[in-house]
């Protein structure tokens, strides 16, 4: 098998897998991350949803290889104690039920306000549309970004 | 004490293995602290620490939040002592730890509080005798007791082994509302939010044992097919695969299929050997004939023949079907089968050592998984061990067993430890779907249009068929019978009759959220707006002329059904939405009602929407009123009542199974569509204070929302649409 050197969370690892493999899986399997989740395997659902040099990437649909070179972040790497203004917003509104689906919402909203600090409702709802949530907390969701978008400037 | 005894059960797997987010880091060690269990929901220990145990299974609903709340309330303690865990299981009283119908906290609730008021009582006399004095001079709040004569204060955690020695109080004085501190009161976060929002708590399929394999099946596509043979050499060469063996159907109950398991040693080689793997199956032909067409025009032709079951009648009933004259007004209704497609696809580890099995993973009714599991293998229920895990959402789906004796399988014909896991495919072909349906709703109206007679035939093939066992069982249908008031209407109707007739199922059955109210209360209540519109009166008016006479009743089922709490959640809803107002051209507005009996909650939406030319429907407003007594946790109920917006507004517009030649045809979200953001707009909640006994929220908030859209749809479009979902009808939200 090949090796490759990933960097995860600003952590260099060096890990042997199938050239093939879905970055969703050497993340949970090879390297321990579960935070990650599989939601679908095809891309439908944003469960695994990591950010790629701060893109949201589902890591389903991104081979581990071709993240060599890449800075990787997942849910783990946003902070350790929930003390990222994303996650201090998601506790402010108590966002999650079963919390599957959130690693991905979270993630996906990094990348959202990466790029759009201000995003207004129709903008948020374009953006998070490929994450689905069976529970339904999206209307949380979409005041905890906004919430997040006010802490962030803080 | 239970709680040795789980530790002992988990020693031969890893020396001590410990559920991380079950078991608090700082938690009880039995070696090292003193502790006093005055019941077996409750433990207190000298370093402070107040263990609560939870015996219904979380899954999103927020039982390990609000079941807590309610024994901190009586045993006045202070929430940051409390550590929650899942009540480790015990396979004899297996049935206690079954969860849905909404019904946790409504059952759990004076279990609850009297054991927090007995532990509290306990507490107090131990304090009284430490101090030598009268337990009217003793009160308990915030994890202590403090001395009213003196202002002296003594913690819990100082009074356990003179507590330990007390008898325990059969029946504990319980509080007063007016003196509730934590019941009703809001700021209460979701426990393990941190874990949830770090990416730290631990699902089911987030777990690992050393040395555990992976394994998925291929099962055969169609009811009823068998393996005839498999070749194993398709797989080719994929790393990691160690075993690929048949998998034998389980029969009643477990309604598994038969197929060919793939054990491999990780699960990207697990997926892929599954996806190559080419089996040939021996299909039942008529099983491979069988498409939705056809499925609901067989269910339509069942109409025309004498019902199987006569489940209510009373009254003046019209009894020979002659609906010809001009009185008369019917519809039929043609609802689709459903998927659960929880976030979290089902999943479970399995071992089987020294003949026994232990089983991790997320649950609704391990119990049957134990008793279903173990019968197969010859094994008692006490043979099987489940550690229960967090669930990734229920819904119903982890009801039924057939993931977990799949997992005991697999676990038995290998040495060690197996996680089944279900690919989404899996986890959407091989659901067990809430029923199709077809409704006939008859009424006759007086001069008045009003209605006096009223008829519901309900053709379905049953739930229970499928994971009840003994199927064909009468008393099947009349689990699916009536549905909102349980086979009767929530109006005032001299004349009921309501029928149910089955016809056979072309896939497996599951519970799903609100089951039969997700059918019956939709088409009831939307055929009571095709009625207004008969009569000329709005939504509003049509039903509360028609509850404003009946009296609180006795029910088919049993409970009662108060009207005057309905026409209140009504009420308040119109009254919320403006319903009176004079609206632009183009806007509709719907209302919608539903008594939950199972969960005694008094539920109604109202929606303004309009439609264009195209049929995208934009919701201005969703609004809904809600009466289910008690609220333990005002904010995870909000949440409940949101989410059960947003699990309707799927199954009105998007969601659908399909089957075409016995094969159910979807298989991930971009077929079987499920609400996304855009879909989902504000949803305004009305919550009627009550002191009333609490009832429930996650099932009881989904089915009004359902015939709401309907009605504000028919309002706004002059269409009536009696066939979901509405996107077969070219209506879209975005």
């Amino acid at each position: 098998m090949p090796s490759y050197k990933l960097n995860v969370n600003g952590k260099e690892a060096l890990v042997d897998l199938p050239a093939d493999m879905p970055l969703l899986w050497a993340l949970r399997d090879v390297l321990d991350l579960t935070g990650t989740k599989y939601g679908c395997g095809v891309g439908s659902c944003g469960s695994c949803t990591v950010l790629i040099d701060g893109i949201a990437i589902k890591s389903c649909q991104y081979t581990a290889a071709a993240a060599v070179g890449k800075k990787i972040t997942t849910i783990e790497g946003l902070s350790e104690d929930a003390s990222h203004p994303i996650q201090q917003a998601w506790i402010a509104l108590n966002v999650p039920q079963c919390g599957y689906c959130q690693a991905g919402q979270i993630m996906t909203t990094a990348a959202l306000l990466k790029t759009n600090p201000n995003p207004t409702d129709a903008q948020i709802d374009a953006a998070m549309e490929g994450v689905v949530c069976r529970c339904g907390t999206y209307a949380r969701i979409r005041k905890a970004i906004h919430k997040a978008a006010e802490l962030s400037k803080k | 004490m239970r709680r040795r005894d789980f530790i002992k059960l988990n020693s031969f797997i890893s020396g001590g293995w410990v559920m991380a987010q079950l078991i608090p880091i700082n938690g009880f060690s039995a070696e090292a602290t003193d502790c006093f269990q005055p019941s077996p929901l409750i433990k207190l220990c000298s370093d402070g620490k107040i263990i609560v145990y939870v015996i219904k299974q979380e899954m999103g609903q927020g039982v390990q939040t609000s079941l807590p709340m309610i024994i901190a309330e009586e045993l006045e303690a202070d929430l940051k002592d409390i550590l929650v865990e899942a009540m480790p299981f015990d396979s004899e009283k297996g049935g206690q730890y079954q969860t849905g119908g909404s019904t946790s906290v409504m059952r759990q609730w004076m279990p609850l509080r009297k054991a927090g008021a007995a532990a509290r009582e306990m507490l107090i006399a131990a304090a009284a005798k430490e101090w030598n004095i009268g337990v009217e001079n003793c009160v308990a709040s915030k994890s202590k007791i403090i001395n009213t004569t003196n202002n002296k204060e003594i913690a819990y955690k100082d009074l356990i082994s003179r507590a330990a020695g007390l008898p325990i109080p059969k029946e504990p004085e319980l509080k007063n509302y007016k003196d509730f501190k934590v019941i009703g009161k809001p700021g209460q976060k979701k426990n393990n939010i941190k874990e949830i929002i770090t990416g730290k708590m631990k699902y089911g399929i987030d777990f690992k044992l050393p040395g555990m394999l992976y394994a998925a099946v291929v099962r055969c596509p169609v009811i009823g097919g068998k393996v005839k043979s498999f070749d194993a050499a398709s797989v080719g060469s994929v790393d990691g695969v160690v075993k690929i063996f048949e998998l034998k159907e389980m029969g009643e109950g477990v309604q598994n299929r038969s197929g060919v398991a793939i054990v491999a040693n990780n699960r990207w080689s697990v997926f892929k050997a599954q996806q190559r793997l080419k089996v040939e199956w021996t299909v039942n032909e008529e099983a491979a004939k069988v498409n939705s067409a056809n499925y609901a025009t067989t269910q339509k032709e069942r109409l025309l023949k004498n019902p199987d079951i006569i489940y209510n009648e009373r009254g003046d009933v019209v009894k020979d079907q002659n609906r010809k004259d001009a009185s008369w007004v019917s519809a039929t209704y043609q609802l689709p089968f459903y998927a659960h497609a929880t976030m979290e696809p089902v999943n479970c580890i399995a071992q089987f050592k020294d003949g026994k099995f232990e089983l991790w993973g997320g649950f609704q009714n391990p119990g049957k998984a134990a008793s279903a599991g173990s019968a197969f293998f010859g094994l008692k229920a006490k043979d099987v061990f489940i550690n229960l895990m967090p669930m990734g959402g229920g819904f119903g789906r982890r009801l039924s067993v057939d993931y977990c004796c799949e997992a005991m399988q697999v676990a038995k014909n290998i040495d060690q430890p197996v996680q089944l896991l279900f690919s989404r495919a899996d986890d959407i072909k091989f659901d067990v779907f809430r029923p199709a349906s077809t409704h006939l709703l008859a009424a006759k109206l007086d001069a008045n249009k009003m209605p006096i007679q009223w008829q519901h035939d309900h053709i379905t093939s049953p739930v229970g068929d499928s994971i009840l066992g003994n199927k064909g069982n009468p008393g099947w249908l009349s689990i699916e019978a009536g549905g909102g008031a349980y086979g009767d209407v929530y109006y005032n109707i001299k004349g009921f009759r309501s029928t149910v007739s089955r016809v056979a199922p072309p896939v497996e059955l599951g519970w799903w959220r609100a089951v039969n109210f997700t059918y019956n209360n939709v088409v009831i209540e939307s055929f009571i707006d095709e009625l207004a519109k008969k009569a000329g009166k709005d939504g509003l008016t049509y039903r509360l002329d028609l509850l404003k006479n009946l009296q609180p009743v006795k029910i088919k089922d049993g409970s009662l059904y108060d009207p005057r709490r309905m026409e209140a959640v009504l009420k308040l809803a119109a009254e919320k939405i403006d319903w009176t107002k004079k609206r632009a051209s183009g806007r509709g507005l719907g209302i919608a009602c539903c008594f939950y009996n199972h969960a005694k909650a008094y539920t109604a939406h109202a929606f303004e929407v309009s439609v264009d030319k195209t049929k995208k429907i934009t919701i201005h407003r969703a609004i809904v009123a809600t009466d289910v007594g008690t609220i333990i946790d005002p904010d995870g109920f909000a949440n409940q009542v949101e989410g059960g917006f947003v699990w309707g507004l799927s199954a009105v517009m998007k969601s659908e199974i399909t089957i075409e030649k016995g094969v159910v045809q979807q298989s991930s979200f971009f077929d079987f569509e499920v609400s996304r953001m855009p879909d989902v707009p504000k949803l305004e909640i009305h919550i009627i204070q009550s002191n009333e006994d609490p009832g429930g929220a996650g099932e009881t908030s989904v089915p009004s929302v359902i015939p709401g859209i309907m009605n504000a749809v028919a309002a706004a479009t002059g269409v009536r649409v009696r066939e979901l979902p509405l996107k077969k009808s070219g209506y879209y939200f975005y």
